[in-house]
């Protein structure tokens, strides 16, 4: 299928499908019914008539309506700590994600270009790989003197696995014939290391950045609640939008939870963004003709 | 050339195209591109038509008219009188009258060799179950491709695939068989095993074949009439009568009429490949 | 060439046969009279042993040195220029009924040792057990698809019993041959010293050294001590029934919500894929929705679904729909549309369109997102289990902290890596039986 043209229709019809959903939303909200209004009553009669027990379908009417999180958002858009929850959140997915990229890296390409350490550390890699990051939380505490650490530790984790799969995968990938022309052009090891192995692995990398990126904001919002007081693990606050999300619902504001998970879900977008602009940077040769 | 002696062709009473006048301006981004400019050819039923071009230049946008992928600006194509495309209907419905085969093969990798030949007519419905497959494995026999009836496409060599993908579209009876440089991406050896199967299937089928190459050698020895294309815009610059006669084998390689219609039109040809090369012109 | 030739002594040789593809399953009486029918020679580097033409008797074993094969190009292998060493096996041609020529240019690299049999007493020795016989055959067969990448060719091996067609390409040969081989190779003893060095490290760390920051993890010891008692202290091994719930439980969500999130996903994803229209509608309040991390959705979702257990599933569920729906979606658009065009062209309706080209044709990309989707349910759970969850192992995890039993921590997390890994490889499983045209395709095309 041919790449979609960006033309007024489809710009309008997005913004349709969007303020469709904004209104569904609202309407199921104020109706505080199950799944909303009325008229989906007969939806629920018929899930119902299907076995499907009745907490398996939300309850709309608990959420908080759309123009009720704008009121909300717009009283804590003064507030400093709620700025202060971006920064710590943004800084903590900076901060696990180029420690992820410092280590990660070069730790892939080794493995890559050397078959004995490829042997000897991908099994083991891939043996920890399946192990969720979180499930380390525990043990990351008991072993990092402070949270922050433990918390980073985590972060790094989960992007560390995704970028090594990536520049594995991508250095396998490089066509033979690159390194034959060079070699007949006489290219030292180092040299094919530099002008070869490492641009042609750039792409990979890329890639694996930007799924990482998304692995690491689920991973520090979890380990904020988490350790912010989700459960009964960790101390004193750890501040970040993480746990200004839990905050709210044990504060019982429910429109800030909304809030909350509107601001992570534009700072993950805005992060993307940025990779995905720096990549294009570091690898212009992929623009399309 | 003796005035009686015509380049013998199987009768054939249907599949004659008519091209007339045909523009095609494609709008990209707001910057108007002729690929197309009053292009006009007519191609008898039966015929083997070859249209040599430099990359690029839109024989493909052509083919893809006729075909229905793609609409035209103005002008009209028929089959046998009736309209595929004009200005009131700019673009062609697909339909199993008119066969493509790819540049690149479209012969699906999930089905094995024998569904592939299949599907036109299963997907039709007009035979019975057994009714196709005996069809089929009968022109797989006939095309020399026994015995891979049942691997997958992915399993054999692509002249072998290029082959079961020609079969695929004779099973349905068309009337005209519109081929992509089908044979680009194969060695000269291939090529000419190729080029005698074609000849053989063609012989004992009475299908138009409107084949599109940037070989002159291949569109001499195969075709009865060679249209040779300018670069883009595309229109035909010199239209060419084949008049050795078929059946023919690669010996008419060597033969003197052979090379003498090479010396006719290799400049031409020659003439367009510099325009489009200067041009710069990204491969098709 | 200088060829120094003489007589195999059999029993001397016959582990060599035993190193090759063809004659690797044969009995030792058969490999005796094969061997017998043999004889070494010698020769030089860069002795031309065949040229194309040149008729073909004998078929090559290599015992020491390397060898350059040279397909010619009318055979149309893709990768007609082959380096042998020790085990291979060539000049095949032998076995071939039309070409009684040779098809390649053999030239030795280094100096070489070489097994030669003739062909047709080859043949006659075969003959003789025709069952034995007409394996070999099928292992040549499947050594030049594999290896010299010639699959048309074997259609003209010469049959014991019967005619070779390429559907004799045997898995199970294959497997058992490249696993042979894989054993011999020095990968896996570089994989246990892998895993000796990480938990040799884990060792001497916490319980010999007891270096500052590793002295208040679990053992090796500990764990591995606690994992397999039949009491153990802190209650969970593989003993007691209470571990096995544990993981029930987890499966028993993870599966529910995959199996949500692909009834949904996937015709989801395909829709998008395929409509124009469908997609300029949903798939902005699609995307609008997915930057949300899955665990900034725990309040909400704690509010709407007032039982926890539907909460931890609905978590479960949303990440992997994600996963599942946008990678069909891909799928379905990066399906050339040469295979559209060509499906219409035949006669296809857009509805048989869909079903016999889009849906084969994006299953490869959605079994991939099936796999991520795996992932992805596996690390929602966990982190939703340590939340709000009773038993699964998430909750083990994390209840095992509080409760200061260390080692259990541990136990949990090695649990959670096999049953994900398992998980994940059954999808894998069940993506390669439904594509079988993919594995072959990947089989005999790969690098």
């Amino acid at each position: 299928m041919a790449a979609q043209k960006f033309n007024t229709t489809s710009l309008a019809r997005g913004l349709v499908s969007i303020l469709l959903f904004l209104v569904l939303w609202e309407i199921g909200s104020r109706s505080k019914h199950w799944l909303g209004a009325d008229i989906f009553g007969p939806l629920r009669e018929a899930l119902g008539a299907m076995g499907f027990k009745k907490t398996y379908i939300p309850w709309i009417g608990a959420v908080p309506a759309p123009t009720e999180v704008l009121r909300a958002w717009v009283d804590v858009i003064g507030d400093a700590g709620y700025w202060h929850s971006w920064y710590m959140s943004s800084f903590r997915v900076a901060a696990g994600f180029v420690a992820a990229m410092l280590i990660g890296i070069p730790f892939g390409l080794m493995l890559a270009v050397n078959r004995t350490a490829f042997g000897i550390g991908f099994p083991v890699f891939e043996v920890l790989r399946p192990i969720p990051p979180l499930a380390w939380v525990p043990a990351s505490i008991i072993f990092w003197p402070t949270q922050e650490m433990s918390i980073a530790f985590v972060t790094f984790l989960g992007a560390f696995y995704t970028i090594v799969i990536n520049v594995v995968g991508g250095a396998r990938s490089i066509d033979g014939r690159y390194f034959q022309a060079a070699q007949s052009m006489g290219s030292s090891r180092w040299d094919i290391f530099r002008r070869i192995i490492l641009p042609g692995t750039l792409p990979s990398i890329v890639v694996g950045s930007a799924v990482g990126m998304g692995i690491t904001w689920e991973v520090v919002v979890a380990a904020e609640m988490i350790s912010g007081g989700g459960s009964q693990i960790g101390g004193t606050s750890g501040g970040g939008l993480g746990f200004f999300i839990w905050n709210s619902y044990v504060g019982g504001s429910y429109e800030q939870i909304v809030v909350g998970m509107i601001s992570i879900g534009i700072a993950g977008f805005i992060s993307s963004e940025l990779l995905r602009s720096l990549g294009k940077y570091v690898t212009p040769w992929l623009r399309l003709r | 050339m003796a005035a009686g002696m015509q380049a013998a062709r199987p009768a054939a009473s249907r599949g004659a195209i008519r091209i007339e006048d045909v523009v095609k301006v494609y709008d990209p981004d707001g910057a108007a591109v002729m690929a197309v400019d009053h292009c006009s050819l007519d191609i008898e039923p039966g015929e083997i038509c070859m249209i040599v071009g430099p990359s690029g230049c839109g024989k493909t946008t052509l083919l893809n008219a006729i075909a229905g992928f793609h609409s035209i600006t103005s002008g009209s194509i028929t089959l046998d009188g009736e309209v595929l495309c004009s200005e009131r209907k700019p673009k062609a419905e697909p339909g199993s009258d008119r066969i493509v085969v790819f540049q690149n093969g479209a012969l699906f990798p999930w089905k094995t060799n024998l569904e592939n030949v299949a599907f036109g007519p299963t997907m039709l419905g007009k035979l019975s179950k057994s009714e196709v497959t005996e069809k089929a494995l009968g022109m797989m026999a006939d095309a020399g491709l026994s015995g891979v009836e049942h691997n997958f496409p992915g399993e054999v060599s692509s002249g072998v695939r290029r082959r079961v993908e020609i079969v695929r579209a004779l099973m349905n009876d068309p009337k005209v068989l519109l081929l992509d440089e089908p044979y680009r991406a194969l060695d000269s050896l291939t090529k000419s095993v190729m080029h005698e199967a074609l000849l053989e299937i063609y012989y004992k089928n009475k299908v138009t074949i409107f084949f599109i190459t940037h070989d002159l050698e291949e569109a001499i020895f195969l075709g009865h009439k060679v249209a040779i294309m300018t670069t883009r815009p595309c229109k035909p610059k010199k239209v060419l009568t084949v008049d050795i006669p078929h059946p023919r084998d690669y010996s008419v390689l060597t033969s003197k009429r052979f090379r003498e219609l090479m010396e006719e039109t290799s400049d031409a040809v020659h003439e367009e490949a510099l325009k489009a090369f200067r041009a710069g012109e990204k491969e098709g | 060439m200088e060829a120094t030739a003489k007589r195999v002594i059999p029993d001397d040789m016959l582990h060599i046969f035993k190193r090759t593809m063809p004659f690797q399953v044969v009995s030792d009486p058969m490999l005796r009279k094969i061997a017998a029918r043999s004889w070494r020679a010698s020769y030089d580097a860069g002795a031309l042993l065949y040229d194309v033409g040149d008729k073909a008797d004998d078929i090559f074993i290599i015992v020491s040195g390397k060898v350059e094969h040279a397909l010619e190009p009318g055979v149309k292998a893709r990768r007609p220029v082959l380096s042998l060493g020790p085990g291979d096996v060539f000049g095949w041609a032998a076995l071939l009924e039309k070409y009684p020529a040779r098809l390649a240019k053999a030239v030795c690299i280094e100096p070489v040792e070489i097994i030669r049999i003739n062909g047709e007493e080859l043949l006659r020795v075969l003959e003789s057990e025709p069952d034995t016989g007409d394996v070999v055959m099928s292992r040549f067969a499947t050594m030049i698809t594999r290896d010299y990448t010639v699959p048309d060719l074997i259609a003209q091996l010469r049959g014991i019993h019967r005619q070779m067609h390429s559907g004799d390409i045997q898995g199970m040969n294959l497997t058992l041959y490249r696993f042979s081989l894989w054993a011999r190779s020095p990968r896996p003893y570089l994989m246990l010293i892998g895993f000796a060095l990480f938990l040799g490290f884990w060792y001497l760390a916490v319980e010999v050294w007891k270096l500052p920051r590793f002295r208040e993890m679990p053992g090796i010891t500990t764990v591995v001590k606690e994992w397999f008692s039949k009491d153990p202290t802190y209650g969970l091994s593989i003993y007691t029934g209470e571990y096995y719930q544990h993981i029930a439980m987890s499966v028993w969500r993870v599966t529910q919500a995959f199996f949500l999130a692909t009834v949904l996903g996937v015709p989801f994803g395909l829709f998008l894929g395929w409509s124009r229209t469908f997609k300029e509608f949903l798939f902005p309040a699609f995307e609008m929705l997915r930057p949300i991390p899955i665990l900034a959705w725990v309040p909400l979702a704690i509010v709407m679904f007032v039982a926890t257990e539907s909460a931890v599933i609905y978590l479960t569920f949303l990440a992997s729909f994600f996963a599942t729906a946008l990678n069909t979606m891909l799928g379905v658009e990066s399906i050339d549309e040469s295979y559209t065009r060509a499906a219409s062209c035949l006669g296809a309706s857009k509805w048989q369109v869909f079903r016999h080209v889009i849906v084969p044709g994006a299953l490869p990309f959605v079994f991939t997102g099936l796999q991520i989707s795996v992932g992805v349910s596996w690390f929602s759970l966990v982190a939703a289990e340590m939340v709000s969850g009773q038993y699964g192992l998430g909750y083990v995890i994390n209840t095992s902290y509080t409760m200061v039993r260390y080692p259990t921590i541990v136990i949990g997390m090695i649990t959670l890596g096999a049953v994900g890994y398992v998980t994940s490889a059954m999808v894998r499983m069940a993506g390669d039986y439904m594509m079988q045209w993919r594995v072959r395709e990947l089989a005999l095309g790969s690098q």
